[in-house]
């Protein structure tokens, strides 16, 4: 049912431009008004910026946040097709295996998983720590030994496997949004079920599944922060060393709480633009 | 694997009812917060749904780890004026920044009442407040049912974190256990434990979406 009509005329919605900016304002509203609420001094501000070592540590910080991000989201990507095609697929036997893998995983507490897995695996885990990866006088060799430092490793374990459970259940459901048709007649058309799958099935699933898929890299993003808990130096644990330095706790977490806020704006503009082409999975928060 | 001392079993006993008493206080503060969110979202001010839209947009992009250490600063030194205990600053922590996930719930919620009702309602005089309580919150929130249920399990899981501020969950528990006996098994157990309170509540979630599915 339509309700307006819509006609198509060139020039520029006004209104939608002012839907965007009353939305950056609301923003820039609340990015404001925290600090005003909790006190904060900007003395205690300055003194993350006035320090050229500090804006290094925290960049660093911030380098191991995004490549472990990036590690755990590529990584996971393969594993989570194949977690969902295993549950998808005609064998028992695979399904046994993929089934109890997706649902057990789903159901843990991530950072219980990454306990266990640095508790567990801490000996394999330390392995480029021990080759002594990297070293703490240039810019990015401290970066590696950070990023491929024991607890380093076990947050891209740890992710990669819990990302690929969680997008595994994305991905069949996009794979079981196609209209079945489209698999009979590319199996009548005589391809193989793995050219069906890699032809027509998968890049279909994966157009349907995109924004969603970001939507939990985005909450990827934000459970690295937990390898702070477990000595991993990333953007959250970097502030921590400095405030505790430098006695401005709340204004230092503000700032990384505004630093992964941008780095997740970003990754959420590109689901933006990506959804407005095609139909899309509905989505459903699993976890945050 | 199973042998740990009775003692232990205790904790993870006291972790377990932790972890339930967090996932619902935290909860219910979500829930009303979230409407209140949801509702804003969809007032005919600019203003207001601008300022929903911050809240949720803020709450969305930042970890909750970092909330929860904002907080137990905040709470646990002196600026605040009050001490709140970490129990209560978790569930605060973990109150408000679900909020933000359950207001996206109930507004596309609201978003599945159909123009026709509310402008019924809206034309037999009821105002923007009455018509939204009448009429299409209770639409809304039957229809966001099993969201929220999909949202309560995550908020359970989210609870563990709770224990980086000092909390007795059941991670806190266990990890508590594991240092005392030296033994990773005890986080196997704390899994079970979770999986065996999250798995059922899943199936439950998705029994309810059977049941009170809308028939359009």
């Amino acid at each position: 049912m339509v309700t307006r009509t819509e006609t198509i005329r060139p020039g520029v919605n006004w209104w939608s431009i002012l839907g965007v900016i009353l939305r950056v304002l609301g923003l820039l509203l609340f990015i404001v008004l925290i600090p005003i609420a909790f006190n904060m001094e900007w003395r205690n501000f300055e003194r993350i910026f006035e320090k050229f070592s500090s804006l290094r540590f925290l960049s660093l910080g911030a380098l191991a946040t995004i490549a472990v991000s990036l590690v755990a989201i590529l990584a996971s990507l393969p594993l989570a097709t194949a977690l969902a095609l295993g549950r998808l697929s005609p064998f028992r036997f695979i399904r046994w295996i993929a089934i109890p893998y997706i649902e057990v995983i789903r159901a843990l507490p991530l950072l219980l998983l990454i306990f266990y897995i640095s508790l567990r695996f801490s000996d394999q885990l330390g392995v480029f720590a021990r080759m002594g990866v990297g070293d703490t006088e240039s810019y990015f060799g401290r970066a590696a030994q950070i990023i491929l430092s024991q607890a380093g490793l076990t947050v891209m374990v740890a992710l990669t496997l819990y990302t690929a459970a969680v997008n595994a259940e994305l991905l069949r459901s996009g794979i079981l949004s196609l209209d079945r048709g489209q698999m009979e007649a590319a199996r009548s058309l005589g391809l193989t079920y793995w050219q069906t799958m890699r032809r027509v099935v998968l890049p279909q699933a994966f157009r349907r599944t995109l924004a969603p898929l970001i939507a939990q890299f985005t909450i990827l993003v934000k459970d690295t922060s937990l390898g702070s808990i477990i000595g991993f130096i990333e953007l959250q644990r970097s502030a921590r060393i400095l405030y505790e330095n430098d006695y401005n706790p709340m204004e230092a977490l503000y700032i990384v709480a505004l630093i992964y806020f941008v780095l997740n704006y970003l990754l959420g503009l590109t689901s933006r633009f990506i959804e407005r082409k095609g139909p899309s999975v509905e989505l459903r928060v699993a976890d945050f | 694997m199973f042998n740990i001392a009775p003692e232990y079993w205790n904790l993870l006993g006291q972790g377990v009812l932790m972890t339930l008493w967090l996932t619902f206080a935290s909860g219910v503060l979500s829930l009303v917060l979230g409407i209140l969110l949801g509702v804003m979202r969809s007032a005919p001010l600019g203003v207001v749904r601008s300022i929903a839209a911050g809240y949720t947009e803020f709450f969305r992009n930042i970890p909750l780890l970092t909330v929860l250490f904002f907080l137990y600063i905040y709470f646990g030194g002196q600026r605040a004026g009050i001490k709140i205990d970490p129990v209560w600053t978790a569930i605060i922590g973990l109150g408000f920044y679900t909020a933000a996930y359950v207001g996206e719930v109930i507004r596309s919620g609201l978003g599945t009442v159909s123009r026709g009702n509310i402008e019924a309602a809206r034309s037999q005089g009821m105002s923007f407040m009455q018509s939204m309580r009448y009429v299409q919150l209770p639409q809304a929130v039957r229809a966001a049912i099993p969201p929220l249920g999909t949202l309560l399990i995550a908020l359970l899981k989210n609870t563990s974190l709770a224990t980086t501020i000092t909390v007795g969950d059941l991670l806190f528990q266990a990890q508590f256990v594991t240092d005392r006996t030296f033994d990773p098994n005890v986080l196997l157990i704390a899994g079970a434990i979770y999986v065996s309170m999250t798995l059922p509540l899943g199936a439950l979630v998705s029994v309810v979406e059977r049941r009170w599915a809308i028939q359009r």
